[in-house]
């Protein structure tokens, strides 16, 4: 991955990361203007200190999280640059760009996810001051106690009840909510991140989090109130996630989504890479290499099938990929692997207690031929669905046995395919029992990016019970007004 | 990646009959499974719902304290936390017993009067609490820096558990020493129980019949619904209690932190570095209900950041919901009862089921194998509340509860678990 601006950077703003002093255009997200520069470590992993950077287009995935202004583990992709701005990252000594600790992935192979349970019990003497030594391993953010004093002022509350609740602003979403509104109901749309157009007849709520799904009531939380929402029909318009390939190396930084390098390129003006392997198909992937054609990247391989993907080469940052053409297995040297592959958002559907069902290899929603859960009050419209085409993967990943052993299965842990069959041979054959063992969907993204490929690898339709919130959310910003 | 395996220990074949059927593959009935096998008893199944720790027992953060309120159950609670302190040895599995340190922080200057006395009990019976000052309460817990003002501090040397790891070591022990002796059926929902005149005949589950003369009710927030299938009376209800988990931070509080007012609330730090906590809602109704809630979120954040406001910082990454199952007097049932032979209790462990689970279920299983009532067994008899009683407040405030009733009764212990 070798990053540049291939547009002149206007109204410019400077910030410092890991102390150094950087550059970033007004409007761009904090991940984004260090990507400009050529700065593509943001974070490191939990357990082997593995390098990160950005990789989706959602905020789901958490592979960018950094200190921002004092506050712990941020995702810097959904924080807009601003002037004297300053970002740290975290958990590495000393800098996320070079970590000594990673050295402790050389042993991985001997590092299961359950290796203390093994350890540490002789000598008697001992065992304290190894705990403490393994709680120096630990932990990520750094809290910051000086200077504080009382509670924040907190949020209001405001409770809502409508008709019909849209969840989720993007095409299918406002379209729901148009033909809803087309149907006289009383509609809300809530919306995270994009901008919504005003609509006829519906109440648009921009900057609008949905943290959760309890008994039916949407809570969510705005810049200045919290939401409790009551609707006869929650629409989950909510998209998809971007799906890592499970190969080998799929978390080195230059591994990114299809559609977080269009925004790079189109709107950006940021060229992530000069040698380029385009994986998958669909809208996605043609888009980018449209835009890469464009914007005169050098070479361009692919677009492979995912299934084509054996594994990608790399340490701070991706440097070839071994690929399957004409049978033969070949290495090529790339600095970017963009994937298109998506999974539907399962989050309103798990969060409801919704059936799924595995089609292909992805677990999609059941639902009726109106677009209804197993729970009525439920509908999921749009890529959430997991039916709308291409543009989702369906079957185009590897078979689920045929996952390799190190294929990463979750990043947040960085549990790899041969620990979660460790556990299966062991008798911990009960999905809850895997996550539990193995830390798999236990970390900060909880699952975002890692369920689909779990549920592959440990040959399961059922999934661990999916907790709220549905993102992280800040304690401080939960608390009501006095 | 596990060194032993858990072999055919789960299984999903009902046997047709056994010498004993335990109710519940939690820490009362894994722990009691383990005794029983270590005084030669065969023949042992063990029914769940679920899976092995899918209730109370993986729902709970497992402080282990050894200070209590009162005389009588500190001597059983450090009988307990001696217990996890060898289980690692025990059981070749380390379960991360660590003294991280517990402390009951302190808002009101008559709070600190009324543990001067306790812990003077604490040292007379050798638990080295220390009542501390507002500013070394602020020293040892930076945490609490530009809160709520403290009145002071009682801390002591108690320790915290990895609450899933003593379900697997349990599980790991006993697929290693009683492979033939114990199976555990997971998925497996008790449907009725049938009993003659000799006491108890059989169990019915959603997988077919089991014929056993002894069953141990082990099912936590579920035992009224077994006790009732079985026609025994006991007056244990299930409490909601629910937590809530941020993404893991480098070493930055130390002590497990227990407040009472104005709501009890706790939180703790995990050696990963997780904060967890939860702030009791004192008007939770009694029912089986696992599901998480809205207004535990905000309500947390409301006294948290008002007891530690650099918390208003960390990163809420998941809530559940467990179940207390409290008895009137907030001590478990542990026993047999005399109202149906060959039924017996552990249960009504009113959020302390971590603590004395391991050591109460080992005074069961002398019980059981040789019909003498270990001393320290008696103060828990199932027998012992009259027909009709139930819990007076099993939502209310256990400690509000405790300053009503002293000085502190001999048995009645009201503090929570944690």
């Amino acid at each position: 991955m070798t990053a540049r601006r291939i547009a002149p950077a206007e109204r410019t703003v400077r910030f410092t990361f890991d102390g150094r002093a950087f550059e970033g255009v007004e409007g761009e997200s904090l991940a984004v203007a260090l990507l400009a520069a050529d700065r593509v470590v943001l974070s490191r992993s939990f357990r082997f200190h593995r390098p990160r950077g950005l990789m989706c287009s959602t905020g789901g995935c958490g592979w960018c999280e950094c200190e921002v202004d004092g506050v712990p583990s941020v995702r810097s992709c959904r924080v807009p640059v601003r002037e004297g701005l300053v970002a740290r990252g975290e958990h590495a000594w000393p800098s996320v760009e070079h970590d000594l600790l990673s050295g402790v992935g050389w042993f991985s192979r001997w590092i299961p996810p359950t290796f203390y349970h093994h350890r540490f019990l002789r000598p008697r003497s001992l065992r304290k001051r190894y705990l403490d030594v393994l709680r120096r391993f630990g932990g990520r953010g750094r809290l910051t106690i000086a200077g504080r004093a009382g509670a924040p002022p907190g949020r209001r509350t405001q409770r809502l009840d409508s008709d019909v609740l849209v969840v989720g602003g993007g095409p299918a979403g406002v379209a729901a909510a148009t033909r809803a509104a087309e149907a006289g109901s009383t509609i809300i749309l809530i919306e995270a991140d994009r901008s919504v157009e005003p609509l006829a007849g519906v109440q648009v709520l921009a900057d609008v989090a949905a943290v959760g799904w309890y008994d039916g009531m949407v809570a969510a939380l705005g810049d200045d109130a919290a939401y409790e929402i009551t609707a006869g029909t929650v629409i989950a318009a909510t998209g998809s996630y971007d799906r890592v390939p499970l190969v080998p190396g799929a978390d080195r930084p230059g591994v990114v989504a299809a559609r977080l390098v269009t925004d790079l390129i189109a709107r950006h003006g940021v060229l992530p890479g000069r040698r380029v392997l385009l994986v998958g198909e669909g809208p996605d992937v043609a888009a980018v290499a449209e835009r890469l054609e464009e914007a005169g990247s050098g070479v361009v391989h692919g677009p492979i099938p995912t299934a084509a993907l054996v594994a990608v080469h790399g340490r701070r940052r991706v440097t070839g990929a071994v690929i399957v053409a004409g049978g033969r297995q070949q290495r090529i040297a790339v600095d970017l692997v963009v994937f298109g592959d998506r999974s539907p958002n399962l989050d309103f559907v798990l969060a409801a207690g919704a059936a799924i069902e595995r089609r292909g290899d992805t677990l999609v929603p059941v639902l009726d031929a109106v677009g209804r859960t197993t729970v009525p009050s439920l509908s999921v419209v749009g890529s959430a669905t997991g039916r709308s085409g291409a543009s989702t993967s369906a079957g185009s990943g590897p078979a689920p046995a045929d996952a390799h052993d190190d294929a990463m299965v979750c990043f947040c842990e960085d549990v790899r395919a041969h620990e979660v069959r460790a556990e299966l041979a062991a008798g911990y054959t009960n999905p809850e029992l895997v996550k539990r063992r193995t830390g798999a969907l236990t970390g900060p993204c909880q699952g975002k990016s890692c369920l689909q490929a779990f549920a592959c690898v440990a040959g399961t339709e059922s999934v661990p019970t999916a907790r709220p919130p549905l993102r992280p959310v800040r304690l401080g910003d939960l608390v009501p007004p006095p | 990646m596990s060194r032993v395996g858990l072999g055919s220990l789960l299984t999903d074949k009902l046997p047709p009959q056994a010498g004993i059927v335990i109710v519940g593959a939690g820490i009362a009935g894994l722990a009691f499974a383990r005794e029983l096998v270590a005084r030669g008893v065969h023949d042992i199944v063990v029914v769940d719902r679920g899976y092995p720790g899918g209730g109370a027992t993986g729902r709970n953060v497992a402080r282990i304290r050894a200070m209590q309120l009162t005389e009588e159950l500190t001597h059983v609670a450090l009988a307990c936390q001696a217990k996890y302190d060898r289980m690692g040895e025990e059981l070749g599995f380390n379960v991360l017993f660590y003294r991280l340190g517990y402390a009951w922080v302190l808002y009101e200057t008559d709070e600190v009067e009324r543990m001067r006395a306790i812990v003077e009990m604490h040292h007379r019976i050798g638990v080295a609490s220390r009542l501390l000052s507002p500013d070394d309460t602020l020293r040892h817990m930076p945490i609490l820096r530009g809160g709520d003002p403290v009145a002071g501090a009682v801390l002591n040397d108690d320790a915290i558990v990895h609450h899933d790891a003593v379900v697997w070591a349990h599980l790991e022990h006993l697929a290693t020493h009683a492979p033939s002796t114990v199976r555990i059926v997971p998925d497996t929902t008790v449907t009725a129980i049938a009993r003659g005149d000799a006491g108890v005949e059989a169990v019915e589950t959603s997988r077919g019949r089991i014929e056993t003369r002894a069953v141990l009710n082990g099912a936590g927030g579920w035992s009224s619904t077994l006790n009732a299938m079985a026609s025994v009376s006991a007056p244990n209800r299930p409490l909601r209690r629910e937590v809530l988990v941020t993404a893991p931070l480098r070493r930055s509080i130390e002590a497990a932190i227990t407040f009472y007012r104005p709501n009890e609330g706790w939180f703790n730090q995990t050696l990963r570095g997780e904060i967890v906590m939860g702030v009791v809602d004192p008007e939770e109704r009694p029912g089986v209900n696992q599901r998480s809630s809205w207004e535990f979120l905000r309500r947390t954040a409301a006294l948290m950041t008002r007891k530690a406001p650099a918390l208003a910082d960390v990163a809420v990454i998941r809530q559940w919901a467990g179940m207390y199952d409290v008895s009137p007097d907030h001590q478990p049932l542990v026993g047999p009862t005399a109202q149906l032979d060959g039924w017996w209790q552990a249960n009504g462990w009113s959020g302390r089921g971590m603590l004395l689970g391991p050591y109460l279920t080992e005074l069961l299983a002398e019980r059981f194998t040789t019909g003498r009532t270990p001393p320290r067994l008696a103060a828990f008899d199932p027998d012992r509340f009259a027909p009709d009683e139930a819990p007076e407040e099993a939502s209310g405030d256990y400690y509000a509860r405790y300053r009503r009733q002293e000085p502190p009764p001999s048995v009645v212990e009201p503090l929570s678990g944690r």
